[in-house]
């Protein structure tokens, strides 16, 4: 059986009388790319913030890399190993590229509290942050400010962070978000290369790219899964044609 | 060289040609003034790091300030009685040494910022800003109660304490030893700025969340700029107390965090060499609109509002541009 990185069994949590996340099961395996698909406040980015450690869950367990994460906060997330990026565009605005992904290399390394070298003279570090921005198909946008990067190129900035964790799993919020049809395709193949680096949990409304990249699709609905399997499967799936395609199909 | 490099260069200069003219011009009183800026610009420096780098807006620095002069006020107020300042369980004597009361004050300023720092840090926003000044005029009136030295009087320091090598008293000299303090806070301003600790510092004031998602807590990294910060300022609080021989519970008035903060404001937010131009500027507003008029302190408000107003990067961020981030 192949490896299972991330575990969501059984998580539940409610706001007041509002279920945002209904007894949701689902876990992510070595080398997939697992899709969750669903309608606006379906409760996606709950089931995020749990996995993330910015909510707690009312119910149930998350493990990652075969540990209970309950007790764990964002950062310590983070450090093991949990690369995520945010649906609306989280940079240092005032930092350029290469500061950015500096700063994640920094942090995977744990070396933040040195006070006089410069923290672009470390040559392991900045050719590290390179690396990574070259991956991300930003190479010669390294001195540009991030608050002046097109819209695409900040999200591929995001990626290149996520990237410099060297995570061993993605978390990936809408990452196509608001981008143009080949700012679409770009970010397509960028992450179908990153699966076999890391499997990445997929929130996506885009669905050419979540049919054309995902080994696997989960569908929520009203805080439920209501259906989970493979491309053909999903797309197969009645519920899922009523609650989330059908409008597709009949335009 | 960047136009700011030059603009700090120029700024340096002159904060030396001023003293040695009036030395050799025979106005010791020009000195003193200008001592009193590079002391003032030190404390802004300390100040700088919190709230320009770390965004963290004290609105209690001049706790640390008043600790670093009471450091200073009280180890020379023993040594010149000839009373030890501890005799159980052993004996600590007073001393007019300064390298030794520098220490100290550094010392007993970072405990205290990171008593303060490690409680008010748990907020953001307006209640930092309400707790730091809270803790300030805690001290403060702690100071103006405290009949052992001085109280509301202060303490006097009769002679200026003592470096190896220096006539302390000799205006110039003096100055000369505060200007080199300054100069190395700058040096590790600049250096921190662009260090991995700065850097990471900065991106939690822009955005701590982003931080937290590659694994570096916001806390620790303010926590730790907030000690540095109370510990550098506490160190200009031994100079003033030093320049003035004198210390009272002014140095730690919420005033006093107030003007530390307008340097810092006029001179340009989180520029290396802002709190020294604003500390500069501040100093000769009071020398030359004193002399005019017993409420100078409106026009270097209507200045302060027009910074705030329309020049928001302050002295540097007006003559100098957006700062220039790397090649």
């Amino acid at each position: 059986m192949t490896e299972t990185i991330l575990k969501v069994d059984n998580v539940s949590k409610a706001f007041g009388a509002l279920r945002a996340c209904d007894r949701v099961s689902l876990d992510l395996r070595l080398g997939e790319i697992h899709a969750l698909i669903g309608p606006n406040g379906a409760g996606k980015s709950t089931l995020i913030k749990q996995i993330a450690g910015n909510l707690r869950p009312d119910s149930g367990r998350i493990e990652f890399l075969g540990r209970d994460v309950a007790a764990l906060d964002t950062v310590e997330r983070a450090r093991m190993g949990l690369g995520r990026s945010f649906q609306i565009s989280a940079v240092i605005a005032e930092f350029t590229v290469l500061q950015n992904v500096v700063l994640a290399v920094q942090g995977a390394r744990g070396t933040s509290f040195h006070f006089l070298r410069g923290a672009l003279s470390d040559r392991a570090v900045t050719e590290a942050a390179r690396l990574q921005i070259e991956r991300a198909h930003l190479g010669g946008r390294e001195a540009v400010r991030a608050s002046d990067l097109a819209h695409g190129e900040r999200r591929r900035l995001e990626l290149a962070m996520a990237l410099a964790l060297r995570p061993k799993a993605f978390l990936l919020d809408e990452p196509m978000a608001g981008m143009g049809a080949d700012g679409v395709a770009e970010m397509t193949g960028l992450l179908d290369g990153l699966r076999h680096e890391a499997p990445i949990l997929l929130v996506e409304h885009d669905m050419d790219a979540v049919f054309a990249l995902a080994d696997r699709i989960s569908v929520l609905d009203y805080g439920q899964i209501i259906a989970s399997g493979t491309v053909d499967e999903i797309r197969a799936h009645p519920e899922v044609r009523r609650a989330y395609l059908g409008e597709e199909d009949a335009a | 060289m960047g136009r700011e490099t030059l603009l700090n260069a120029a700024i340096a200069l002159g904060l030396v040609a001023v003293p040695v003219w009036a030395h050799l011009a025979g106005e010791p009183f020009i000195i003193t003034l200008t001592t009193k800026a590079v002391i003032l610009a030190l404390a802004g420096v300390g100040l700088n790091i919190a709230l320009g780098h770390g965004g963290l807006i004290s609105f209690g620095h001049a706790a640390y300030f008043g600790l670093g002069g009471y450091a200073a006020g009280i180890l020379a107020h023993h040594a010149q009685t000839f009373t030890p300042l501890m005799s159980a369980p052993f004996i600590i004597e007073g001393t007019k040494f300064m390298p030794v009361i520098w220490l100290v004050a550094v010392i007993v300023a970072g405990l205290a910022a990171l008593v303060i720092g490690a409680l008010s840090l748990r907020t953001s926003g307006v209640y930092f800003i309400m707790i730091t000044l809270a803790f300030g005029q805690m001290l403060f009136f702690f100071a103006i109660s405290w009949p052992a030295y001085g109280g509301e009087d202060g303490l006097v320091i009769y002679v200026r304490n003592e470096f190896p090598g220096l006539n302390t008293l000799d205006p110039i000299q003096f100055f000369a030893l505060c200007y080199v303090i300054l100069g190395l806070a700058l040096w590790f301003s600049h250096r921190f700025g662009r260090s991995p600790f700065g850097l990471a510092l900065n991106a939690a004031r822009q955005n701590a969340e982003r931080v937290q998602t590659v694994g570096i807590r916001p806390f620790r990294l303010r926590l730790t700029a907030f000690v540095i910060s109370g510990m550098i300022t506490g160190l200009a609080g031994a100079l003033f107390a030093d320049l003035n021989r004198f210390v009272s519970p002014s140095m730690l008035s919420w005033q006093t965090s107030g003007e530390i903060m307008i340097f810092i404001i006029l001179g340009g937010v989180g520029r290396l060499y802002g709190p020294v131009a604003g500390a500069a500027l501040f100093i000769a507003l009071e020398h030359f609109l004193g002399g005019v008029s017993d409420y100078w302190l409106v026009f270097v408000g209507a200045l302060l509002l027009l910074v705030v107003l329309f020049a928001r990067g302050g002295i540097i961020g007006t003559l100098a541009g957006r700062e220039v981030a790397h090649d």
